[in-house]
């Protein structure tokens, strides 16, 4: 796949030309925040994001309520014909997330449909991540700021001007008009990835924490990481590979619907019968972290959580999925293979 | 650096965990980012070192004890708005106060970086408080910034940061007086019109993402199940619509009347960075006018919603007229 190169100036104008045929969505500035939302102009976009917009892109194909019918005495099925979008301006770790979360979701035979029709109309552009900020660890956990793997294409900024890889068909149609970087402007931007990526942290060992987490099971540890969790759904609402719903029928207004739904909060795995096979935080924040380093890689061979930060960054009381693994992997619990 | 406030509170600890007045002492300790206290847990007289209190510490304590076992002998490290969140947690039954030993520490008041730093713009790299003053480094530079514009508006606005009832309070010398709270807010949202004050309240409760962080950090709100997630009947929408975005806040604020002690933990935890406290202070207001009472301020005065009988306080409903001051 072609890399192409382009000047700011330019950069800038080409969401104008996309929105003849698309709908863009990139982070904006919303009041005080930032979030990704529909774009009317290049203008609006924000292009310098040293830090991840709170809410997660995730809401652009599973969206925290999704009305999936309506009835009136009949069913009436959600009109699933999607628009096509370009979603502009994430970071490689929130496209890495919008590909785990296909694992979840589109199993060949029985395909998520709302999750898919979404996803299949949008072409995936994200931008390098230049300023990692504090709470970034995607290199801890199989990513880069650099990452190519999960985006559609990839903006590098290097000395005010911009590197285009182009990484699918679908990518590469936003971007045909653009000439091709030179072999001096590409050691740039591989100078400048090495750069940037000595600063961020080790890997994990992934076999290691995966191990460690399932022989801390049973082990007060978990009282010890939990204790001044508060449940709320701060952490996985905010993460952009948490998935979990829940579904309600509002029969006021005659709508079944989707909500997101978080495994921190107490109803969540609350049963008919009275019964709460996670009684306590404690038990709900090891399911958190379980499902991100232990289950995520036995069913896919890849750490679920993509380092961006957020739950790091938003937990009202500094819960730092982190330091959880890193405690984890150097403590010695009864039962570890060696 | 250690500063001699902190060096007081963790020999109080030390003392209580040594001579085994206190099985465990709650307080803050340095967070993982450079802005950030975390919650912690003391039980051993060689950890003390950890304890902190800066205007970092942005939780109100209080709301650990909600889920805490009953009987364990307990030190908890608090401001004016955690003693006073713990007074009424006593009254309404849900603490022994002989289990509790309270730690007092004359408030410096909590900084809300949301409101000096877009921190999505800008992260924030390093907090500095430097007396009346606070240094920030962002990514592009450094800030100073009066303690005053960086404070939470819970706390500017707050009228009792002395400790009440505490079994020792650690002698260093708060950021205010007591009763030094300015109500001109609240007048000014009073006296806007209906649409207005609509448009307002919109605005904050249409970002709301139902975390349900507010409630979680309110030592108020203890209730088993909450109305929220009540399912039958379905009290409110369950879903991100204004009908249940609104909901949510109107019933949440009503059922904080005469029990929120204004310490504003549900707004510095929201992570949508939404207003509420103004809708809970304006009830207490009326709490005030209407029955003379400000929760946790008084150890034997129950909350007249514990109270009321026939005979017992009348609501005259002239709630405008009655807050000329
Ligand atoms: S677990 Fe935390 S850091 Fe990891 S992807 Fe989710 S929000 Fe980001
Ligand atoms: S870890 Fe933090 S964000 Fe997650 S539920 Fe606990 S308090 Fe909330
Ligand atoms: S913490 Fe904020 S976003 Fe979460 S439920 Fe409360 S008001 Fe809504
Ligand atoms: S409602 Fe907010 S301000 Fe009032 S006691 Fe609860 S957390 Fe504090």
């Amino acid at each position: 796949m072609p890399t192409k190169w382009i000047s700011r100036k330019d950069l800038k104008k080409l969401p104008d030309q996309w929105l003849k045929q698309y709908d863009v969505y990139a982070p904006i500035q919303n009041g005080h925040e930032l979030a990704f939302q529909l774009v009317k102009e290049s203008a609006q976009i924000v292009w310098d994001v040293p830090s991840n917009p709170r809410y997660p892109a995730k809401s652009l194909f599973l969206p925290q309520s999704e009305v999936l019918m309506s009835y009136d005495g009949i069913l009436h099925s959600v009109e699933k014909v999607e628009r096509p979008k370009v979603l502009f301006g994430l970071h490689p770790c929130d496209a890495r997330a919008i590909r785990l979360l296909d694992h979840a979701l589109v199993d060949e035979q029985n395909p998520d449909e709302y999750w898919k029709s979404k996803r299949q109309s949008t072409i995936i552009v994200s931008t390098a991540c230049i300023s990692p900020d504090e709470s970034c660890f995607c290199t801890a956990v199989g990513g880069s700021p650099f990452n190519t793997a999960d985006s559609d294409a990839l903006i590098v900024e290097v000395e005010d001007e911009f590197c285009v890889y182009v990484l699918t068909e679908k990518g590469g149609v936003l971007f045909s008009k653009l000439p091709d970087a030179e072999d001096a402007q590409r050691e740039k931007v591989e100078k400048l990835t090495k750069k940037v990526e000595a600063g961020m942290p080790k890997a994990f060992p992934k076999k290691k924490l995966h191990d460690n987490l399932l022989a801390s099971f049973e082990t007060d540890f978990w009282k010890e990481v939990s204790q001044s969790c508060l449940g709320c759904g701060v952490c996985t609402f905010l993460c952009p590979s948490c998935f979990c719903f829940d579904i309600a029928d509002e029969t006021v207004r005659k709508e079944r619907v989707r909500n997101w739904d978080s495994c921190m909060f107490r109803t969540y795995s609350l049963e008919a019968s009275g019964h709460n096979p996670r009684p306590t935080k404690m038990e709900r924040t090891r399911q958190r972290v379980m499902h991100k380093f232990v289950y995520w890689v036995d069913l896919v061979g890849e750490i679920g959580c993509t380092g961006c930060g957020r739950c790091v960054k938003y937990c009202p009381v500094n819960i730092d999925i982190r330091a959880i693994a890193q405690d984890a992997l150097h403590r010695e619990f009864e039962g570890m293979k060696k | 650096m250690p500063n001699t406030r902190d060096q007081k509170i963790q020999a109080e600890a030390k003392r209580l965990l040594q001579d085994g007045v206190v099985d465990v002492v709650i307080g803050f300790q340095k967070g993982t980012l450079p802005y950030k206290m975390q919650p912690c847990f003391i039980s051993r007289a060689d950890e003390v070192a950890k304890l902190t209190l800066n205007g970092l510490c942005s939780n109100n304590l209080a709301v650990y004890l909600n889920h805490w076992p009953k009987g364990e002998k307990t030190a908890i490290i608090v401001r004016g708005c955690e003693s006073r969140a713990i007074q009424t947690l006593v009254l309404e039954n849900r603490h022994a106060r002989e289990n509790l030993y309270l730690i007092g520490v004359p408030c410096i008041g909590i900084l809300d970086l949301q409101k000096i730093g877009q921190q999505e713009l800008q992260p924030v790299l390093a907090v500095q408080e430097e007396g009346d003053q606070v240094r920030v480094t962002f990514g592009n530079g450094e800030k100073l910034f009066k303690r005053n514009e960086a404070l939470h508006d819970a706390c500017l606005h707050c009228n009792h940061p002395q400790p009440l009832n505490a079994d020792v309070v650690i002698d260093e010398a708060g950021l205010f007086e007591d009763g030094s709270f300015d109500k001109s807010y609240l007048h000014a949202f009073r006296n806007l019109s209906a649409k207005k004050r609509n448009e307002v309240f919109r605005a904050e409760a249409e970002r709301c993402i139902r975390c349900y962080a507010c409630r979680e950090a309110c030592p108020m709100c203890y209730c088993e199940e909450c109305f929220v997630n009540h399912s039958r009947p379905q009290w409110i929408d369950s879903t991100i619509a204004p009908s249940g975005q609104q909901g949510w806040h109107i019933i949440r604020a009503f059922h904080q009347t005469g029990r929120c002690v204004s310490c504003g933990a549900c707004e510095r935890a929201c992570p949508m960075n939404i207003k509420m406290t103004y809708l809970t202070d304006l009830l207490n207001q009326d709490m005030a006018a209407e029955y003379g009472f400000e929760a946790g301020l008084d150890a034997a005065a129950a909350p007249p919603f514990l109270t009321l009988g026939e005979d017992k306080g009348k609501f005259t409903g002239e709630q405008e007229e009655d807050h000329a001051n």
